[in-house]
């Protein structure tokens, strides 16, 4: 299943570039995200419960970051189990490109699901992919846009 | 004398659904009872390297988690192999996956909690480590040499093949004026019945017995399969299948998940419950069709069909089901191929492949559809060589009203058929020449209209050569106890079920004609093997005609009882009595001589005052076997009216005929019932109905939000008609009628989509012909006309 898309962020290349390399920012900007460790510089293991339709599920994975031209482009490879619901696993090119004040993330996705989830048919995993990948980019601008004078001293 | 046989009577069992007094297994709630929910591989293949089942087995309400270890040695392993289909192979199965994973669905694991909710909670706590491979998914390179396996277990992705040919097939090829082919694609889809599998376990470790309530149309081959695999005594195995909500083939296969329920039961010593939740139906349930089939007919310039030649390779699950096969539906397509006509030559091979998906076995009709839908439309292509029209070249072929028996290219033996007077009734009904008038018409406007016709060949009342011969323990007899109450009521037992189709109110039917009361005084039970006697039940069409034989001749053994005993009571010679309007009377007057209630009172509660050695036993069994021809095969035509939307693909059911011939009719309301039904799901299949996986081996549309249904708005008027050719194998000369709609109602419907799309020259080969399909095909049309 592909899924791609763009989104324009009010912030510089390098502050959107840190931010997606952020533990904390990640953890406030992924949808249902319970838990989210850094396992190296590179890695991340994540718990997020997620629901596809009638199926909820709580998805354990890793995502690992590859191919990384600072502050450009990366690639996010991951895999995740559901349990009972199934598993996702895929991989994602994100480019950044600046443009005006700010930066356009576009991100080209392959996703595989398989189990329960799968059976519920594309339209469904798609347009749930499609809120969920919403919701993250809408997190995530409204991190970037708080002031840094706002942050707690 | 004939009172009630060929009479409308509403289904006995109509009133009691319709005032939610159904006694469905779903609803079944037995004291102390569990409720089962399996886990299941999300991988279509690979090796399970860790189930950890410690965080589910704390979640409330759960009593016990099983895995492979716990519950497969319980279970002698089942094979779905049968010798007669030389070199299958098939490896053994178990209840839940020990090392491999084979599809996804497969079940790991097995949870027992109070509540169903509760164990589907715990489900989710289990963590199942699966290093995956790469299933088997693909056609045809599959069976190619070092091609990966869907198995470890067999040394190749084949599991069956098979070929059939006459002598002259290629001298027929080489002399033809025409050879038309084509390639066609039959895809995936199950039975969606509106009940899934339900089954609750209850062994009781004091009596050491089992009692298993089974949605299921097979009660005593599970009674067998339930008694043999957990090594338990069959007398102490008591299957019950009460109201079953539509089972259309899928509910008598052997499953891990019933298997797993009797297992847990045997373990804990109480009931165990498990019904499949419609998302793991989709997964679980047996699927049909599957196939991709090579044909090719050779013609001579009249427009005579010489010869047929077809290539059918089919896929099934990673193993073949049990006990009947996955290689049973292969065989049926290569066998019924060209089975309307004289067609005096024939090759057909059949290649049955292992794959990485839902198994698949007998589902209403089963091969019927394809052999019928691949030989009507080379027919269709050779009416279009020859410049004949649909009736005209089905006229030319098919075998003659006359020529019976006749034995066809494949070998089957055909007592006596009527494909002529049925193709000359449905001419009357459709009106062609008035058709085709308006479908001129209509085109100048834009609207495409199209009409397609396909004659059929069916499979009813199969003796032993279909199961028996090859060593599996399904029964191809029936038994019926009938017997008078002391009131004069009647009451039948017997081993044939019911599932909706109304058998309970044909058996009624017969009983009363034989004993000459209403079939009101008639009562029947079915379903429970610990109350009725042995049979083979309800499949293949084998209801009406031999369960309906069953009790017919059950019903004469008590009726000479009943005459015998009057006889001396009445101090007649019983040759000069009969019965009729519930009591004997004069057989030549129809003076009433005694009532059957008064027969009943002596019998029962007086027989010191009837004369010695009067026999006063008024009841009776009797156990009926086919004789004579293998099956009955019964015939037909069928029509359909079509618009395709050329701009969008859609297409528009307006119209469908069906001309039907299951001899004699018992019941004229439920034959008709049984034929739309039928109709319908032949239908579903041929626009809608379609299991569609990814390359991953991953069901991708099981849910009823994706995966179509044909509904009540889209399907057209079906009008029927019957001619009655009953058959002298037995009395009744009843055959069957459960799958003649599904045979031949998409094949119908593909000659007649391509009839209306035939101006753009576009033609569809594969089902479900859906807006998308039919877009692509007219785009390719479209690219071929305008290419240089």
């Amino acid at each position: 299943m592909k899924l791609e898309g763009e989104q324009f962020l009010d912030a510089d290349p390098m502050t959107v570039w840190a931010a997606l390399f952020d533990r904390e920012v990640l953890a406030a900007a992924i949808p249902g995200c319970e838990s989210l460790d850094q396992t190296s510089d590179t890695e991340f293991a994540a718990v997020v419960k997620l629901k596809v339709g009638p199926v909820s599920a709580r998805f354990k994975g890793d995502v690992v970051l590859s191919d990384i031209v600072p502050g450009h482009s990366c690639t996010l490879s991951g895999k995740g189990s559901g349990g009972i619901a199934g598993f996702a696993k895929g991989a994602a090119q994100v480019t950044l490109t600046p443009e005006g004040t700010g930066v356009r993330l576009r991100y080209d996705a392959d996703v595989a699901v398989g189990g329960k989830l799968a059976a519920l048919g594309s339209r469904l995993i798609k347009s749930t992919a499609q809120k969920l990948t919403d919701a993250f980019f809408a997190n995530l601008s409204e991190i970037l846009a708080v002031p840094e004078t706002a942050e707690p001293v | 004398m004939t009172l009630h046989i060929g009479q409308s009577q509403r289904r006995e069992n109509a009133r009691r659904h319709l005032a939610g007094r159904g006694r469905f297994v779903s609803d079944l709630a037995l004291p102390r009872m569990l409720h089962a929910v399996f886990v299941r591989s999300p991988m279509a293949k690979g090796r399970i390297l860790d189930i950890d089942t410690e965080a589910a087995s704390l979640c409330p309400g759960v009593l016990r988690i099983f895995t492979a270890a716990d519950l497969n040695p319980r279970c002698q392993p089942w094979v779905g192999t049968l010798d007669h289909f030389a070199g299958m192979q098939s490896p053994p199965m178990n209840i839940l996956a020990e090392n491999e994973v084979l599809w996804a669905g497969h079940p790991v694991a097995m949870i027992l909690a109070r509540s169903r909710a509760e164990a589907e909670d715990a489900a989710d706590q289990v963590l199942v480590d699966i290093e995956d491979t790469e299933p088997v998914t693909g056609g045809a390179p599959v069976l190619q040499p070092g091609a990966p396996r869907a198995n470890e277990a067999t040394d190749s992705n084949l599991c069956y093949e098979t070929l059939l040919e006459t002598p002259d097939v290629d001298r027929a090829f080489t002399e033809a004026a025409h050879v038309v082919e084509a390639a066609f694609t039959f895809g995936r889809h199950t039975a969606v019945t509106l009940e899934p599998r339900a089954v609750v376990a209850d062994y009781d470790p004091a009596s050491g017995a089992l009692t298993v309530h089974h949605g299921t149309q097979t009660p005593y081959q599970f009674q067998d399969v339930y008694a043999r695999h957990f090594g338990l005594p069959e007398g102490k195995v008591r299957v019950i299948a009460p109201d079953v909500g539509g089972s259309f083939g899928m509910k008598l296969h052997v499953y891990n998940e019933e298997m797993g329920t009797v297992a847990a039961s045997l373990i804990l010593g109480r009931p165990v419950r498990y019904v499949a939740d419609r998302l793991e139906s989709f997964v679980s349930d047996i699927h049909a069709r599957d196939h991709d089939v090579h044909g090719r007919m050779a013609v001579a310039a009249d427009g005579t069909i010489l010869a047929m030649e077809v290539d059918d390779l089919t896929r099934i699950g990673a193993v073949s089901a049990y006990p009947r096969t996955s290689a049973a539906e292969g065989n049926q397509v290569i066998r019924l191929m060209g089975a309307p006509y004289r067609m005096p030559d024939y090759r057909g091979k059949l290649s049955v492949a292992f794959q990485n998906k839902v198994q698949t076995s007998q589902y209403r009709a089963v091969g019927h559809p394809i052999a019928c839908a691949v030989t009507e439309a080379l027919v269709e292509r050779a009416a279009e060589a020859t410049g004949c029209d649909p009736f005209e070249i089905r006229a030319r072929n098919l075998i003659a009203d006359d020529a019976y028996p006749h034995v066809s290219a494949t070998g089957y033996q055909f007592e006596k058929l009527s494909h002529q007077a049925c193709l000359a009734r449905l001419r009357e009904m459709m009106d062609p020449d008035a058709l085709r008038a308006e479908q001129a018409a209509l085109r100048t406007r834009g609207i495409y209209r199209g009409f397609g016709i396909a004659s059929f060949v069916e499979i009813t009342n199969p003796g032993a050569t279909f199961y028996g011969i090859g060593g599996a323990r399904i029964s191809a007899q029936d038994g019926a106890v009938v017997r008078m109450l002391p009131s004069g009521d009647i009451h039948c037992a017997i081993s044939v079920t019911e599932q909706g189709q109304g058998t309970e109110t044909i058996i009624a039917q017969v009983v009363a004609d034989q004993l000459g009361v209403a079939p009101e005084r008639v009562s029947v039970t079915t379903g429970d093997t610990a109350t009725t006697p042995s049979g083979g039940a309800n499949w293949a069409c084998r209801g009406a005609g031999i369960g309906g034989e069953t009790a017919l001749r059950a019903g004469r053994q008590l009726r000479d009882r009943i005459l015998t005993l009057a006889g001396a009571l009445v101090q007649a010679d019983p040759a000069t009595l009969r019965l009729a309007g519930g009591a004997v009377v004069d057989a030549a007057s129809g003076a009433p001589r005694i009532a059957l209630e008064e027969i009943g009172r002596i019998a029962t509660y007086r027989p010191d005052t009837l004369p010695d050695g009067v026999d006063h036993s008024l009841t009776v069994a009797h156990h009926f076997a086919p004789v004579g021809y293998p099956f009955d095969f019964t015939n037909g035509i069928q029509g359909s009216l079509v618009e395709v939307d050329t701009e969008t693909g859609l297409v528009k059911l307006l119209k469908h005929w069906v001309v039907e011939d299951c001899g004699r009719i018992i019941n004229p309301l439920l034959v008709d019932e049984q034929i739309r039904g039928g109709v319908v799901q032949g239908l579903g299949p041929a626009l809608f109905e379609e299991c569609q996986y990814d390359a991953d081996g991953q069901l991708t549309n099981g849910s009823l939000a994706e995966y179509l249904v044909p509904m009540a708005v889209e399907m057209p008027d079906i009008e029927i008609a019957h001619i009655e050719t009953p058959t002298q194998d037995t009395i009744l000369g009843a055959k069957g009628v459960g799958e003649a709609g599904t045979a031949a109602a998409g094949a119908a419907a593909m000659n007649a989509v391509n009839d209306a799309l035939r101006p753009f020259g576009a033609c569809l080969t594969q089902t479900p012909m859906t807006p998308l399909r039919i877009l692509d095909a007219l785009d390719a049309a479209l690219q071929e006309r305008t290419a240089p």
